[in-house]
């Protein structure tokens, strides 16, 4: 399985999720778009690009479900022809973090939805505390910081 | 769900028989509850992913074997049993205890899902 995490608390749920759901693609990233996790991705430059549309997506989505229903929405679902994809928050004592997935016909949206539930139980349950002098990722360091993760996972 | 569905007559007459706790229309593809009567204890769209699994399953492995379509799939435990009959996409799910009565309700599951819109 071709699973690379930058953070060691995060890979048992991501490989438990991986292997129940039968996931192609995942990734769990900040909601500023640097990755945690992947499962399924070859090349660096395709979680860049996955990190920076899915924070994208999550902020549009995020502000969208404010707008028409007063708080975030719970989740996004797209299905195409043979693949689709899946995207929500995860939120644990750390902090909050998106979540994407993509997957085919071997799994199905109400299996990724269930392995979703207990993904994020684990993930809460697994992440240490945030640490008092864990400072934000500024926009100036954001790019280092992304290179930084990028090279952790993939040279492995 | 909502009581204007037109699964829900079928599904509350599957759920009045004796020994069931709960009828789901899932959908298989999609393993997601399109419509449900069930009691407080089950957890409906945990059944549905699962069961709509299953059903995928056995139907693959029914057509892998040449046996053509998945007619009729029970699924025995020690508690009680899992019932499914399916057309199209479409799967009827019958969550039951122990005390059921299993050769009426199969004829009642599998009328339903002869019913089931195309």
């Amino acid at each position: 399985m071709s699973l690379a995490v930058v953070e060691r608390w995060v890979e048992a749920p991501l490989r438990r999720f991986v292997e129940d759901a039968q996931a192609v693609l995942a990734l769990l990233l900040t909601p500023s778009g640097q990755v945690l996790a992947q499962h399924g991705f070859t090349r660096a430059v395709d979680v860049m690009s996955a990190c920076a549309l899915a924070a994208a997506i999550h902020a549009s989505s995020t502000e969208l479900g404010r707008q028409l229903q007063g708080r975030p929405f719970a989740g996004l679902h797209h299905a195409g022809r043979r693949r689709q994809l899946f995207l929500a928050r995860a939120d644990t004592p750390r902090g909050p973090y998106v979540f994407l997935t993509v997957f085919d016909q071997a799994s199905s949206l109400g299996l990724v939805q269930l392995y979703y539930d207990e993904f994020t139980a684990r993930l809460g349950d697994a992440a240490p505390p945030k640490a008092n002098d864990t400072t934000e990722i500024l926009a100036e360091n954001f790019e280092s910081e992304l290179d930084r993760n990028l090279k952790l996972l993939f040279s492995r | 769900m909502s009581s204007s569905s037109p699964f829900i007559p079928s599904l509350e007459h599957l759920t009045r028989q004796r020994g069931v706790l709960g009828s789901l229309v899932v959908s298989e593809t999609d393993g997601i509850v399109i419509d449900a009567v069930v009691q407080p204890s089950v957890k409906a769209p945990v059944v549905a992913a699962l069961a709509a699994s299953l059903y995928r399953r056995a139907r693959q492995s029914a057509h892998a074997a040449g046996l053509g379509g998945v007619k009729y799939l029970e699924l025995v435990a020690d508690g009680g049993r899992l019932c499914m009959a399916g057309r199209d996409d479409l799967v009827v799910v019958l969550v039951t205890d122990t005390r059921v009565g299993v050769g009426l309700l199969r004829v009642e599951l599998l009328r339903t899902a002869a019913e089931l819109p195309e």
